[in-house]
């Protein structure tokens, strides 16, 4: 039979990889794309790429409890959780290099598949002065501890455009 | 929110009782290519149906009674098949009824169980079917492991080694730093849940990882995510449960032996990182309690010394209780409860559940493994333990196919308050059955007079969590 005879649709049979006969077991092979956009969060992923931390805070004087500027989230949010009103927009960089440090931490060594961090990755959760949040990150170049002093690096250079260009070191 | 008010916080109704009268399961395994879903599923309703001792004909007499069905399966990627709810749905032949498929995570199973009992309570149906599986072997574990990291936001944390493992261990790292004080005797209770959990899978012939470990064994495993070793962690399985929830009058007429269920739901976040600091919601037996109170305060300070929940309890598992607890009127758990299923997807977050749903205060989670009150036989005193848990096994021993096990939970509490613990797992043909031999060191888990139990279903890092309440109908609390 010629291999046009099975040859529909692109699926071909005769390239089915059979892994065991009986039960029958064979593999179905995918790699798809997706096209996902950051929408209303933009400014934070373009932020990383220009080397700066974007946080939000609700300026609602109405919203209870978090109605005040220092009530900052980090991840930003699009709108506040409390009373749903837009936020607006905080560049937290400096106060970042002057308050960050190590709420938790952990050595992944074994990672899923697709990641691109580079194994052993220190992830690391980090408190920031005036910020209510706690950010999930990782640390370059040290072996993190509770309370270690941090300030955030920026993949500004071949920027990826998602949380892995900002990454944490000791300060 | 991180504010409440007493309307979003007031007891749950059931308009009327829901009994549960019967349930079953396949037997659980990593990779099960000799079956399909579909079979597993069809496995679960026949002994759900045939083995329960229901006063009924057979299973087509049984499908008269069902009226609407609910089914728990959470991960559409790794079963390869979206609307599979259909697809099962049809291969039990229960067409035209209504049905709908539920997915919170890891508490898929307790959802599942959630949204079949609010349907008989409601008085929308008077015998409702709710059934679970999870098809996780069709990949590979490094390929599951990014499955599994995709329940985590994709934007902020997924892309952050693509392991869920790692982001639970960050709250792991916190709990063991600051309550555990990285302690040597602390690590040690860890290994004591794995090596219960683990032992007590041996007298369970659905059970996956059934092994006699010692507290060494656990302690030389291969780190996973600093400080979770591999025996700290939950089983990934392929597996189906079944349970079936009715009125009271469906329920007696098909049973002689139906129990009361009572089940609520809490959430928090996806994301830990936006788990703000918070008022501590106080339990039944708390609220009364002055020392526990101002141990609270030395603990958290206002958030000052450690925030509330923060990274070092799970508000939804607290809520959830808080909302059963005052649903049923329980007011302590550890006098009022016989056995608890508990969701132990890490040792350590099996501990912080013990502080979340009151069996100890925060803080003193190890103390009820210590006390050996979470055993059958207290191993410090060879007498009955006060408050058994996982007896099944639990995710550690028996099994974690998601959307089955909170199902696979109150089922098993269901067969314990119905005295028939021995009738579904002694059996020799029932090992056979699942191509094992029943080992010799088998031992009688049956709780003896066990009246009430309680099962936590877990998701995420914390997202979603119910709490089950099963009680015979003549040990009621709030009448
Ligand atoms: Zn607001």
């Amino acid at each position: 039979m010629t291999k046009n005879a099975y040859d529909f649709n692109n699926l071909n049979p005769s390239a089915t990889v059979i892994r065991r006969l009986d039960p029958l077991v064979i593999e179905k092979p995918r790699a798809p794309i997706h096209i996902h956009t950051y929408g209303g969060e933009t400014r934070f992923f373009k932020g990383l790429a220009e080397g700066r931390l974007w946080g939000t805070y609700c300026d609602n004087l109405d919203c209870d409890p978090s109605g005040r500027e220092a009530y900052i989230h980090l991840p930003p949010r699009i709108y506040c959780p409390d009373c749903l009103e837009k936020m607006e927009w905080q560049d937290i960089t400096d106060v970042a290099r002057e308050t960050a440090r190590i709420h938790t931490h952990i050595t992944v060594l074994n990672p899923g598949a697709f990641n691109r961090v580079a194994i052993p990755c220190q992830l690391v959760s980090i408190e920031i002065e005036g910020v209510a949040t706690v950010l999930m990150s990782q640390l370059m170049g040290a072996e993190p501890e509770i309370g270690m002093p941090v300030e955030p690096v920026f993949n500004t250079s071949n920027p990826t455009f998602t949380i892995l260009d900002l990454a944490w070191k000791p300060r | 929110m991180i504010k409440f008010t007493e309307r979003n916080l007031a007891p749950p109704k059931q308009m009327r009782p829901v009994y549960v009268v019967a349930a079953g399961h396949s037997d659980f395994r990593k990779r099960y290519p000799e079956k399909k879903t579909e079979e597993l599923c069809v496995e679960a309703f026949r002994m759900l149906a045939l083995e329960n001792d229901l006063k009924i004909s057979g299973i087509q007499e049984l499908k008269g009674y069902i009226h609407s069905a609910f089914y728990g399966h959470f991960a559409d990627h790794f079963g390869d098949q979206l609307l599979g709810e259909a697809l099962i749905h049809d291969r039990l032949g229960l067409d035209p009824l209504g049905n709908v498929g539920i997915k919170t995570g890891g508490a898929t199973g307790g959802s599942t169980v959630w949204m079949a009992a609010n349907a008989v309570a409601s008085g929308y149906s008077d015998c409702v079917l709710a059934l679970g599986w999870e098809r996780m072997d069709e990949v590979d574990t490094w390929t599951g492991n990014h499955y599994i990291s995709t329940a985590a936001d994709k934007d902020f944390e997924t892309e952050l080694g693509h392991i869920y493992t790692g982001y639970y261990a960050l709250m792991a790292q916190r709990y063991w730093k600051t309550f555990g004080k990285s302690s040597d005797a602390f690590r040690r209770t860890m290994s004591k849940i794995a090596v219960k959990n683990r032992g007590y899978a041996c007298s369970n012939p659905f059970a996956q990882g059934a092994a006699r470990l010692t507290v060494e064994d656990v302690e030389r495993s291969p780190i996973v995510a600093d400080p979770l070793r591999f025996y700290d962690c939950c089983l990934m399985s392929v597996g189906a449960s079944a349970l079936l929830l009715c009125d009271e009058k469906t329920a007696y007429r098909l049973s002689d032996d139906p129990i009361r269920l009572f089940i609520a739901a809490g959430s928090h976040t996806l994301r830990t990182a936006d788990r703000r600091h918070m008022d501590i919601p106080l339990l039944p037996a708390e609220l009364d309690n002055t020392d526990v109170k101002r141990h609270y305060m030395d603990l958290y300070g206002d958030g000052e010394t450690e925030p509330y929940p923060g990274f070092t309890g799970f508000l939804a598992a607290r809520i959830a209780a808080h909302y059963a607890y005052n649903m049923c009127g329980i007011y302590d758990p550890m006098e009022d409860l016989d056995l608890v299923e508990l969701h132990d997807a890490f040792t350590i977050s099996d501990i912080q559940t013990y502080e979340d749903i009151g069996l100890r205060p925060y803080g003193s989670g190890p103390d009820y493994i210590e006390s050996g009150d979470a055993y059958l036989i207290n191993p410090n005193t060879g007498e009955p333990g006060r408050l058994p848990s996982n007896l099944t096994g639990g995710l550690i021993g028996c099994m974690h196919a998601v959307g089955a096990t909170g199902i696979m939970q109150v089922g098993e509490i269901m067969w314990q308050l119905q005295n028939k613990w021995a009738k579904f797992h002694a059996p020799e043909e029932l090992w056979e059955r699942f191509g094992k031999e029943k080992p010799a060191d088998f031992e009688d888990l049956q709780v003896q007079g066990a009246r009430r139990g309680l099962a936590i279903s877990h998701a995420g890092v914390g997202s979603h969590v119910t709490c089950s309440i099963l009680m015979r109908p003549e040990a009621l609390i709030k009448k």
